[in-house]
């Protein structure tokens, strides 16, 4: 995707401009997607999408059921059933929050039902830190979830009607989470372009569970015990829908060009200055500014060098990478996760992206960057170090060693 | 080019406040063409009753809006300020946000020849003694008025929004202009006594700024912790030292968290009339930061660096004009009251009742009703022969 400058805009699409924080502009997709129900639970740095929720009803801009409940695995059951009886449903939490409610999480999944939900990212506790780490919305890659990140707040916007539209789908019907870098994105206030009411309609059509609603006038029974009798044939399902989102995201984005102007070119991801890059950085989130950023003043020295800031973590755009980063000689991955004892100790992002690569016949160099953990800086100084470990490994002079932290004390 | 602004506002009594006009200048500077975007530093935890917090603008008129936020917003605390404003002038005296950070100088981040911007009745001298020297001349500029302290999680609309934003465009017109600023509040409000506000203070601001120069202020007695090597520190968690179980009687007498004292928290603090107490015990008792130190005499001595002002013991002592708060710029040190008093009683009578002045502040017992100030009455002093 180019710069969004370069984008020529249709104005009828767009009611008003608006100073909102990552977690209002949200809120205001919520409203625009016309939700059912919301579940609510309060945990930083997700909660002010639920302060301006709960305004926007009481404004009465909003009509839609608002339940406080008594816990995260409370709020995310809610949300599951409300999902089931046919109402489209919105919660979100952060860190450990998320994780308390995780039995609730993988039931959504394995029921295959569709509400969406924001994770604002946060460290796991202990000791208490509420500074952005992804390791919590990554808690869900293995259970049949769509996961992606947004990384400014007009994305994050956009993404939320995206976002219900390929999870709602029937050929999909999967629940998925926005992930979003807590402070970074979700605490920071920029002017948003707020779509009008009929456009998020007509991109987004009401939310239909079918034969499978729950309902008195459709009586079915969900999720009976079953055993070794049923489960590996519901997995493979589980992996057909989320073979089928593929397409069903390609289609959701072309249908959001029609509606709102080309904003969108690459579903998975985003490239920039990739063309003649040899070196090449890829990560998730708000890290993107400070490395597209020096991506600038490296290419002013004449150094070539890009950055892919991924989108789509869940369903993973394993050809689309291929094809992307087979091109360059290295690529460093950054992880603003961990993934304790795994091969290497790399990062979580590393590992996928590293098997993704795998059965190219030439692998460029990869390298991988652990930073930023806990709501650390990532500065731009810090990213212009990641791009000399690059130069080297293009050489192929980095060593044994897989990873660098970067912003450690050391 | 980047102008950053910084706001430095009490939490949750002016945390409303300190946001507002970080998005007000955002949507003002963009009315002139210019990116911008407002963030707070997320390691407050402004909830707090009090505590020091920062709100952040950042305005470019050549950046893109991406490049903005990299340079900006990837950085949870700016290095330096083109305009530091203080929404509360007691902030003056240093501001310890939490407990890594230590207690910092209220100018640390003002840049040469930037700007501090205090929301005050008093003159440019009685702050800068409170001030940290700097390495070189910047500018102090007064907006008259009382700190906007609202209730708990509310805003107070008595235009110190529209007055700081005409006060910003007074001291530094290259992030915004007096007239977007106008015309910003014109179009969002239809009033136009906000527009006026903002002006009036634009006016008094502009007669109200004066040089600093390298060698006024204080030597900067609080050090900024240093924070251990990933190596350097034991494993487990982090794992620090427990404050030491230890009681004496007398000022000092009980163990105290070194680590995060709080002071900086208070807007006001309690003077307290040794000679008129009872000896209750009920502000030891109640004190929510146990900052009163019992001494041999059955008194109440209080350490003021852990006193965060809550008005709790000003509220439950019993005898009136025992114990009543008065505003924390009218102190220099945080010594020990009650050996004053031991030292020469009524010298120190004396000496409360001056600190006390006249004015008496009452608040109702719902909270935003504003408050009433009343004429105290002056207890004569009750001293042993």
């Amino acid at each position: 995707m180019k710069v969004a400058k370069e984008v020529i805009e249709k104005k009828e699409v767009w009611e008003r401009e608006e100073l909102l924080t990552g977690c209002q502009a949200v809120a205001h997709a919520v409203r625009l997607a016309d939700v059912d129900v919301i579940a609510a639970y309060p945990i930083r740095p997700y909660t002010e999408v639920m302060d301006l929720l709960s305004k926007l009803i009481a404004d009465g801009e909003l009509d839609a059921e608002y339940l406080v409940a008594d816990s995260e695995h409370s709020q995310f059951e809610i949300v599951k059933h409300a999902s089931s009886v046919g109402a489209r449903a919105f919660a979100g939490s952060s860190g450990t929050g998320w994780m308390y409610g995780m039995e609730a999480l993988v039931v959504t999944a394995t029921d295959r039902l569709p509400p969406l939900f924001l994770v604002g990212n946060r460290a796991l506790d202990d000791p208490g830190a509420f500074g952005v780490e992804h390791n919590d919305a990554m808690a869900v890659r293995d259970m049949g979830w769509l996961l992606l990140w947004a990384t400014t707040a007009q994305e994050a916007l956009e993404h939320v009607l995206i976002g219900y539209r390929v999870a709602e789908d029937k050929r999909v019907r999967m629940p998925i989470a926005l992930a979003m870098d807590g402070a970074f994105l979700t605490h920071s206030q920029h002017i948003v372009k707020v779509p009008t009411q009929e456009a998020a309609k007509k991109f987004l059509p009401p939310y239909d569970l079918g034969e499978r609603r729950l309902h008195p006038d459709n009586p079915v029974s969900i999720a009976p015990q079953v055993n070794e009798d049923w489960v590996i044939e519901l997995r493979r399902q589980n992996w057909e829908a989320a073979r089928r989102a593929k397409g069903v995201i390609k289609e959701a984005y072309q249908e959001f060009n029609e509606v709102f102007g080309p904003r969108y070119q690459n579903p998975w991801f985003t490239e920039f200055q990739t063309d003649d890059a040899e070196v090449v950085l890829i990560g998730l989130g708000t890290v993107a500014m400070p490395a597209r950023t020096a991506v600038r003043r490296l290419r002013e020295q004449g150094k070539k060098v890009g950055y892919v800031n991924l989108r789509w973590f869940r369903p993973f755009p394993s050809q689309e990478l291929r094809d992307c980063l087979g091109r360059f000689k290295a690529v460093g991955i950054i992880d603003r996760d961990f993934a304790h004892g795994s091969p290497d100790s790399g990062g979580i992002l590393c590992h996928d992206i590293r098997s993704c690569l795998y059965p190219l016949q030439k692998r460029p160099n990869v390298f991988n960057i652990i930073t930023g953990l806990g709501g650390r800086d990532v500065a731009i100084d810090d990213c212009i170090k990641m791009y000399d470990i690059g130069f080297k490994a293009a050489e192929g002079k980095v060593g044994d060693e897989l990873v660098t932290w970067i912003g450690l004390r050391e | 080019m980047i102008k950053r602004v910084e706001i430095n506002y009490r939490g949750i009594f002016q945390k409303n406040l300190g946001k507002y006009i970080g998005g007000d200048i955002v949507l003002i500077a963009s009315r002139e063409g210019k990116v911008a975007f407002s963030n707070g530093r997320y390691s407050d935890a402004p909830e707090r009753n009090g505590i020091p917090c920062k709100y952040f603008a950042f305005v470019s008129p050549d950046l893109s809006e991406e490049e903005l936020e990299a340079e900006c917003g990837a950085k949870m605390d700016i290095d330096e300020a083109d305009v530091s404003v203080v929404l509360d002038d007691t902030m003056s005296k240093g501001v310890e946000p939490w407990g890594w950070h230590g207690i910092r100088p209220i100018n640390e981040k003002v840049r040469e020849k930037g700007c501090m911007l205090v929301v005050t009745e008093k003159g440019h001298d009685d702050l800068v003694k409170f001030f940290a020297k700097k390495p070189f001349d910047y500018r102090l500029a007064t907006l008259e008025g009382v700190a906007s302290l609202a209730g708990l999680w509310v805003f107070k609309d008595d235009l110190t929004r529209e007055r700081t934003l005409g006060a910003i465009a007074a001291v530094d017109p290259g992030i915004i202009s007096i007239e977007a600023v106008e015309g910003y509040l014109l179009d969002k409000t239809k009033d136009k006594k906000r527009a006026q506000a903002a002006r009036e203070a634009y006016d008094a601001t502009l007669r109200n700024i004066k040089r600093v120069t390298a060698k006024e202020g204080i030597d900067w007695p609080h050090k900024v912790p240093v924070l251990p090597k990933w190596h350097e520190f034991e494993e487990g968690g982090v794992v620090v030292p427990a404050v030491k179980r230890g009681f004496k009687m007398g000022p000092r007498g009980q163990n105290r968290n070194e680590m995060f004292k709080r002071g900086t928290t208070k807007t006001e603090r309690p003077v307290v009339r040794f000679d008129l107490c009872i000896k209750c015990t009920l502000c030891w008792l109640d004190c929510p930061d146990e900052c009163f130190d019992p001494t041999d005499d059955g008194l109440y001595d209080i350490h003021f660096e852990f006193c965060t002002g809550c008005h709790k013991c000003a509220a439950v002592c019993p005898v009136p004009e025992c114990i009543v708060m008065v505003d924390e710029l009218k102190f220099d040190n945080e010594k020990s009251p009650w050996e004053d008093y031991v030292k020469d009683p009524a010298g120190y009578v004396k000496w409360a009742e001056d600190k006390k002045g006249k004015e008496r502040i009452y608040y109702p017992p719902v909270t935003g009703r504003g408050k009433e100030i009343r004429e105290g009455t002056t207890v004569p002093a009750k001293l042993a022969k």
